[in-house]
């Protein structure tokens, strides 16, 4: 009897002991990631104008933005409206640009483009849901001043901003 | 004349990217009176970037005064810095944004990244 009860008394004991809880806890800390996922290449169509547009020979820089919750990021991309580096250019560059959502993780987000706003060269997206998007860039800039004045030779060079601003 | 110009490469073609965390920061009391104190950590995953620059802001993103070891961070490719920022408490309620932007130079081409958390 004795040796009964001490053998219930131990499985009872183990019982206890599997019925504790443990806790796991984490957290998922909001982020965003920018990558710069495409080169970007100015095509030279004619003597007067730089174009990243594939039929003129160029190539748009395509930028992609993760976040990992929603609403937490702006995504602010801006096309160039000036060269960094130039040869020495005597006459004024006409600078036109587009940025577009072209690519979304979930199609939930389909509206970003529909929903952004521009200020000047920036367009601004609301990331309200968690996940990646592809931007694109088109750049243009002629020389001249209306005039069709030839680029002088040499290399140029133009940035393009891509941020992502905490809301 | 218009074939001798070069084309110009943008930026290099593997993916590459800029990470900053956290998000929303807070400041604490630092060891010294009167000075507040955050932790920021970049991770730099862009291989034609090693420096990044740090600034604050406030909410019309003017420049609020800081203190840090370094404005300019040199982060190698794949690894990450933590830093100190530091301000004095009597400008702390005013910084609303901590960014971190990426220093192109040569013929790194040329995408800019920029990623600001936000004051809570």
């Amino acid at each position: 009897m004795k040796k009964y009860l001490l053998l219930m008394s131990l499985m009872l004991s183990v019982t206890v002991a599997y019925a504790e809880n443990i806790d796991i806890s984490g957290t998922v800390q909001s982020r965003c990631i920018i990558n710069t996922d495409t080169a970007g290449a100015y095509g030279n169509p004619n003597a007067y104008t730089l174009n990243t547009t594939a039929a003129d020979g160029g190539q748009k820089p395509i930028v992609r933005v993760d976040v990992s919750l929603a609403n937490a990021y702006y995504a602010q991309v801006s096309y160039p409206t000036s060269f960094s580096s130039s040869p020495s250019l005597g006459d004024t560059v006409a600078w036109t640009g587009a940025v577009n959502a072209v690519q979304t993780s979930s199609s939930d987000m389909s509206g970003y483009q529909a929903a952004s706003t521009t200020t000047g060269s920036m367009r601004q997206y609301a990331l309200t849901i968690a996940g990646t998007t592809w931007f694109d860039v088109a750049s243009a800039a002629t020389y001249g001043g209306g005039n069709q004045k030839p680029f002088p030779g040499g290399s140029y060079k133009a940035v393009v901003l891509a941020e992502c601003i905490a809301q | 004349m218009y074939r001798s110009i070069i084309l110009i490469v943008l930026l290099c073609g593997n993916a590459i990217a800029h990470e900053m965390t956290p998000t929303y920061p807070k400041w604490s009391v630092s060891h010294m009176q009167g000075i507040h104190k955050t932790t920021m950590e970049i991770f730099n995953r862009r291989k034609d970037v090693e420096y990044y620059e740090i600034g604050i802001f406030d909410e019309e993103w003017k420049p609020v005064p800081f203190v840090t070891s370094y404005k300019i961070l040199k982060i190698k490719h794949l690894s990450s810095v933590k830093f100190d920022v530091y301000m004095s408490a009597k400008h702390s309620p005013r910084a609303e944004y901590i960014c971190s932007i990426s220093k192109l130079r040569g013929d790194n081409m040329m995408i800019a990244s920029k990623i600001c958390s936000r004051f809570k």
